[in-house]
């Protein structure tokens, strides 16, 4: 009886949703829609019900007018799949563009995959997605799927316009739940938007209409952080299998310690006796942890292995220490431990790990974050340690892991941190040195490359590459210096101070051009700013600088005898909001003349409006950089 | 019975060859060493790798086990990736494929001793990465640099045709590295070794008690480590590897079963195999749309033509490579998506239809390296040709934007083969020969504020408006600007006029006006400016000092700048470079550059050509040499001094 009843009901509501749809269809697609727009999102509908603690169901829904071949990776018709997640239904219809049924694709059709991407990475995570090839453009494809999934600590977030060029004519969110999870949810973006939004004790609803393409821009911030986006979560979960709990960083710290992280450091007392054995009489906390670190380094190397729980918990340090891999989780458990031997307190540190920073949302209390790593707290100073990589100095961040909001778990909970960041006047490099140009033009040159912070952690991987290697870097690098010969190369790696010294002797033919009794070359030879940024006639976007850095070149000139000056750049100054530019030529005699050149880029994020005036800030740096300096032979 | 004792005489033999590198014997010496002995700078090499295929015959069918072991030692923390290896397997129609792994350990110096760490089976991993395709992964316990490792694997398959080729080089050096193949004398397998490195090759017959078996080792001592260069079609056609491919079966008392014997038999068999024959010979399907639009085609290069754009908007290409139908032509022509095979068996299906005597061509993608022999494997592509007296048309309906003989990057591959009804079969040559022609035509004025202001002109023809096309065909006007500008240096465009885009006959042609707000610098009282603008090439692409393999463009071509300037009023030419000219030996490679002035005007007539899209690498010093004028020429500038 019960049972039937639930099926009438069902029927009503996919009769009335049917009826929505076809509305819809008659509808005409506004014409700002179109603009920049690889595909509109006719209607999207998703609703996901919250049964319990413990299982939750997602349905989709998505009707999608693809216009051309780059809207085909919006169509998104895939459902990831694992062992506790399930796909009920799923199936989809093609219809060409005068709304005529072509194709139809079943369960069956779609492709089953393993998500792997990859050698060494191991998962039980696969995807069954849609491989569809479109005979023409536009097509409409209608998508719909169920997903029945038990880790209700991972709720969907609705961001109804999910990539740059694509708008949205409509687009529906739904979620429903028991009152005694303790539903939360936090908005970003919304404003400005043709949103509304109804919610009941039990319910939240959304719906979106008109959403306008977003057309991808140079030094746009990520795409997550300019468009509505809504994310969900629960104070109490479940995560494969085990209860979870999520009021507080504190709480949910605590929960991690009890459930993913209790009993997982069980190194056997013969490891412990290692570790105080190699740390010796050392005394100092930060000391002791460089020499374990090191240990690490040269005795475990990054495999990834996520199975089930496996993808939360990390792998026991017993294991760890028997096998000599692990993923980051296993590797940060694992010098945890090893630590823990020689009385070197540290946390577990959870975080997103990518070059474009990510923060730990740390108002919205829930299980985020990509990539663990490791925290040593030291008299107010905190230092991260990058456990799934042989080379990285102790304490440096780089920039997958800087300047960021992060998620440290202590023995008594959670607490938010926030990892080094290195910018403007942190990640320098300084080039000192002199270089001649002899009668021939040839170039001869001697200078020394000094770079720290961000700078650093783009230049330290030279220590350990291959011949072949280095000299691709530099050949790229001083690109326009053709003929280059690198006749000298010396590296200092100071991983205490994160400073990477580079002392270098290079050469190269016909560095300078001549020209009748005139000889010319760029004054600036190591370091030309060269990368204009794209002109937009319709700047669209707010646009961010991620990262500051500072430059500064002193450099001597030596100048081939039997010419004179007869011309030379004028000294510069530019200041403004988004940094500093300055060039100088002092100490001018017939034989030499001194450079300097100081180059300062600030982080921020600043108005769209203001872009023209930050592209035309760097086309004058890179102008100002080839500059050349002019010599006539003496007569 | 009879298979125990085949496999004793098998382990007898191997054994004799193989007291030296066998598994289980690492010293200390071994593991104590800090760098290749050879290749100082490898961060790990293959101490050994040796490889026993053998055939064995039970329950029916036979089924080939290939064993191969493998020493490696690790130098540096880059060469840790070694410890963790992969072996994808199939499994299909007639079973699946099994890999085994086993005697893998990791052996390490321990306070002087060797101490050795078993791999279990918590370090086996096995994937299924889709329908047809598994993948067994290892990973060692217990490295770290200095390690030595060392496993085996069994890899049994039931498919006999596909007997996996076997890789004697790597990007590490590798010590020893040797092959052995026992092969049933029913089997004749042709084989082909790529790559520069001599490999030692033995040949031996061997009474077996059931049949006779042909013994083949191949080895070789230092085999050195391939390394990567620029403007390679695929660095695996020049590596050392070992291809084997079933040539024909013949058991006692029956007739010969050719597969792949003579280009003949690649033919007959190929045209035999349903997914392909019976493919091209259905053409029901299309009549009553071809009658209609071959009404008002008279000639032949008309109905060509009309078919040709037929099937490219009718059928699209799914990305899928292979020389066989999968779903059938049918069905692509309804659905409208098609594998390759479909679409260009369909078209050469419709030019018979239509009269003309059109025929595939086998072709092997660059991706999937060179065919060499005659061999239904060695191809994964196919496209349509139609001969013409002495000349062949080549088709591919795979891209929107193809014409005859225009045929995208990925099949051009050295040579293709066109295998014709009658069974007979010839060579194609699929290299591009016609020189695309880049033509730059710019008309501007310098102005005393250091702008450079003026209009452009520019042409692309063949192959290099096919490239054009492919690329920016399906941008917005105001996309399309915007690319060009960052391409051109961020200068400022306006009036753009972009012709022909969908006229494939005809060259691409694209007119703009532009300004430069810094295109001269003014320094005291001169002005500087590159009279080739933004076409200046900074970068010599070839910086290696020597090259071991040929140099392929792809596509021969011209870059023909003419360039008309005027200087302001005030001032006067104070120098301008020299006219210059350069050639290659062959007269593969030419530059010439001329330069007048007269009055406020200047001329430049500069031409850039290379006439071969592949160049031997004995020319590399040469070529080198002249891209270096190349970009001295370019880089040039022009002073103006105020009078």
């Amino acid at each position: 009886m019960n049972s039937n009843y639930c099926i009438l009901l069902f029927c009503c509501l996919l009769n009335l949703s049917v009826a929505q749809k076809k509305n819809i269809e008659s509808s005409e697609v506004p014409e700002n829609l179109l603009e920049n727009a690889n595909s509109i999102v006719i209607n999207q509908e998703i609703d996901i019900l919250v049964k319990s603690q413990k299982s939750y169901t997602i349905k989709k829904y998505k009707k999608i007018k693809v216009l051309n071949k780059l809207g085909i990776k919006n169509i998104d018709a895939l459902e990831y799949y694992d062992k506790s997640s399930k796909i009920n239904s799923i199936k989809a219809t093609v219809y060409d563009k005068s709304g005529l049924r072509i194709k139809r694709f079943e369960k069956k059709d779609f492709t089953d995959v393993s998500v792997a991407d990859g050698f060494s990475v191991f998962t039980d995570n696969r995807v069954l997605y849609l491989n569809f090839t479109p005979s023409e453009f536009p097509f409409t494809i209608e998508y719909e799927s169920e997903v029945e999934n038990n880790n209700t600590a991972f709720i969907p977030y609705w961001m109804p316009i999910d990539d740059f060029y694509e708008s949205v004519l409509q687009s529906k969110f739904s979620i429903t739940y028991p009152t005694e999870m303790g539903f939360k949810f936090q908005e970003k973006n919304l404003s400005g938007y043709n949103i509304t939004t109804t919610k009941t004790e039990k319910n939240c609803n959304y719906v979106a209409k008109e959403l306008a393409a977003i057309k991808s821009e140079e030094y746009s911030p990520s795409f997550a952080k300019i468009v509505p986006k809504v994310v969900f979560g629960f104070d109490k979960f479940n995560l494969e299998g085990v209860d979870g709990l999520a009021t507080s960083w504190k709480d949910f710290g605590n929960w991690m310690n009890s459930n993913l992280l209790l009993n997982t450091d069980d190194i056997s007392e013969a490891t412990k006796q290692k570790m105080v054995e190699i740390v010796g009489t050392t005394s100092d906390p930060i000391e002791k942890a460089k020499i374990i670190y090191n240990y690490v380094q040269n005795k475990v190397r990054y495999v990834s292995i996520q199975l089930g729980i496996g993808g939360w918990k990390p792998m026991n340090a017993s294991d760890v220490d028997r096998l000599g891999y692990g993923d980051c989780k296993a590797l940060s458990n694992y010098t945890k431990a090893l630590l823990n031997a020689v009385n070197v307190p540290s946390y577990y540190t959870i975080i997103y790990g990518d070059s474009t920073k990510r923060d730990i949302l740390n108002d919205f209390v829930s299980m985020q974050g990509n990539h663990a790593i490791l925290t040593i707290p030291n008299q107010g100073k905190l230092y991260s340690l990058e456990c799934t990589s042989q080379v990285t100095p102790f304490g440096f961040n780089g920039d997958f892991t800087d300047d960021r909001i992060a998620l440290i778990i202590k023995p008594e909970g959670g607490e938010i941190i926030k990892t080094s960041d290195y910018n403007e006047r942190n990640s320098k490099q300084i080039q000192t040195g002199s270089y001649s140009v002899d009668q021939e033009g040839n170039l001869k040159a001697q200078i020394k490359i000094q770079s720290t912070g961000v700078q650093y952690g783009d230049k330290y991987f030279l220590e350990n590459a291959k011949p072949i290697n280095v000299s691709d870097h530099y050949k790229s690098n001083l690109s326009e210096i053709n003929n280059l010969k690198l006749d000298k190369i010396n590296f200092i790696n100071d991983k205490s101070n994160y400073q990477f010294t580079e002392n270098l002797e290079l050469s190269a033919i016909n560095y300078a051009t001549f020209s009748g009794t005139l000889i010319m070359f760029p004054i600036n030879a190591f370091n030309r700013y060269s990368s204009v940024p794209q002109r937009y006639r319709n700047r669209t976007n707010i646009f961010e600088i991620e990262r500051g850095f500072y430059d500064e070149d002193v450099i001597e000139i030596n100048l081939p005898t039997g010419y004179v000056i007869d011309g030379k750049p004028e000294n510069s100054s530019i200041t403004n909001k988004f940094g500093e530019y300055r060039t100088t030529i002092k100490g001018i005699s017939e034989f030499k003349i001194n450079y300097k050149r100081q180059l300062l880029i600030k982080k921020g994020t600043f108005e769209k409006e203001e872009y023209e005036e930050f592209r035309k800030f760097l086309e004058q740096v890179v102008k100002l950089d080839n500059s050349k300096i002019l010599l006539t032979k003496k007569v | 019975m009879k298979k125990t004792i085949l496999f004793l005489l098998v382990i007898v033999q191997s054994n004799f060859a193989q007291i030296k590198h066998s598994l289980g014997k690492v010293t200390v010496e071994e593991l104590e060493q800090k760098r290749h002995p050879i290749d100082s700078t490898a961060a790990a090499a293959i101490l050994f790798k040796t490889g026993v295929t053998n055939f064995a015959y039970a329950g029916n069918k036979w089924e080939i086990s290939t064993t191969v072991k493998y020493k490696i030692k690790i130098y540096k923390k880059e060469g840790l990736s070694l410890a963790d290896f992969a072996i994808p397997y199939y499994s299909g129609s007639i079973g699946s494929e099994i890999v085994r792994f086993t005697d893998a350990y990791t052996y390490n110096l321990v306070d002087g001793k060797v101490e050795k760490t078993k791999l279990k089976s918590e370090n086996q991993f096995r994937e299924e990465t889709n329908a047809n395709w598994r993948e067994k992964k290892i990973s060692f316990p217990n490295v770290a640099v200095g390690s030595i490792l060392e496993f085996s694997y069994v890899y049994l398959s039931p498919y006999i045709t596909n007997l996996n080729e076997f890789k004697f080089q790597t990007s590490y050096p590798t010590d020893y590295v040797e092959y052995i193949s026992y092969i049933p004398s029913y089997f004749a397998y042709r084989t082909f070794t790529t790559g520069y490195e001599k490999i030692e090759t033995i040949s031996e017959d061997i009474n077996g008690i059931d049949y006779k078996e042909k013994k083949v080792t191949y080895s070789k001592n230092d085999m050195p480590a391939i390394v990567k260069e620029k403007f390679v079609d695929n660095i695996d056609n020049y590596t050392s590897i070992l291809k084997l491919e079933l040539a024909s079966v013949k058991y006692p008392n029956r007739e010969i079963e050719n597969y792949s014997l003579d280009w003949e038999g690649v033919t007959k068999n190929i045209y035999e195999n349903e997914d392909f024959g019976t493919e091209l010979n259905k053409n029901g399907y299309y009549n009553d749309d071809l009658d209609l639009i071959l009404k008002s085609a008279k000639e032949q290069k008309e109905k060509i033509d009309a078919i040709f754009s037929f099937v490219k908007t009718k059928v699209k290409w799914n990305e899928k490579r292979g020389i066989f139908c999968k779903d059938g032509v049918k069905k692509a022509y309804k659905d409208g998506v098609g594998n390759v095979a479909e679409i260009n068996l369909m078209l050469v299906s419709m030019l018979r239809y239509a009269g003309i005597e059109a025929n595939p061509v086998l072709v092997s993608t660059r991706e999937n390296g060179l065919s060499i022999f005659p061999s239904r494997t060695a191809f994964d592509y196919v496209i349509c040709g139609v001969e013409n007296n002495n000349s062949t048309i080549l088709l591919d309906a795979t891209n929107k934007h193809t014409v005859a003989n225009i045929i995208p990057e990925r099949a051009i591959n050295w040579v293709g083969r066109i295998i014709r009804r009658n069974n007979t079969s010839e060579e194609i040559d699929l290299t591009q020969k016609v020189i695309s022609n880049n033509l730059y035509n710019a008309i501007f004025t310098v102005n005393a504020n250091g702008s450079i202001s003026g209009k452009i002109r520019e042409q692309f023809s063949h192959f290099s408006a096919f490239e054009f096309r492919n690329k920016y065909g399906g941008l917005t006007k105001e996309s399309y600007i915007e690319n060009l500008e960052k391409r051109r240096s961020n200068i400022e465009i306006s009036d753009l006029e972009l012709s022909n885009m969908d006229n494939l006959e005809n060259p691409m042609v694209q007119n703009y006006s532009f300004i430069i707000e810094n295109g001269a610098e003014i320094i005291g009282n001169k002005l500087i400016f590159s009279p080739l603008l933004f076409y200046a090439t900074k970068e010599n692409p070839f910086k290696q000092e020597n090259r071991k393999f040929p140099i392929n463009f792809v596509y021969p071509f011209l870059d023909k700048y003419i360039v008309n300037i005027t200087i302001p009023d005030g001032y006067e030419i104070e120098s301008i470079p020299e006219q210059s000219a350069a050639i290659i030996e062959g007269e593969q490679v030419k530059l010439k550059y001329l330069i007048e002035k007269a009055g406020n005007k200047i001329q430049i007539v500069y031409r850039f050509e290379i006439n071969s899209a592949l160049i031997s690498y004995d020319y590399y010093d040469d070529l080198k040499a002249i891209f270096n004028e190349l970009i001295k020429k370019e880089n040039e500038k022009i002073i103006l001094k105020k009078v």
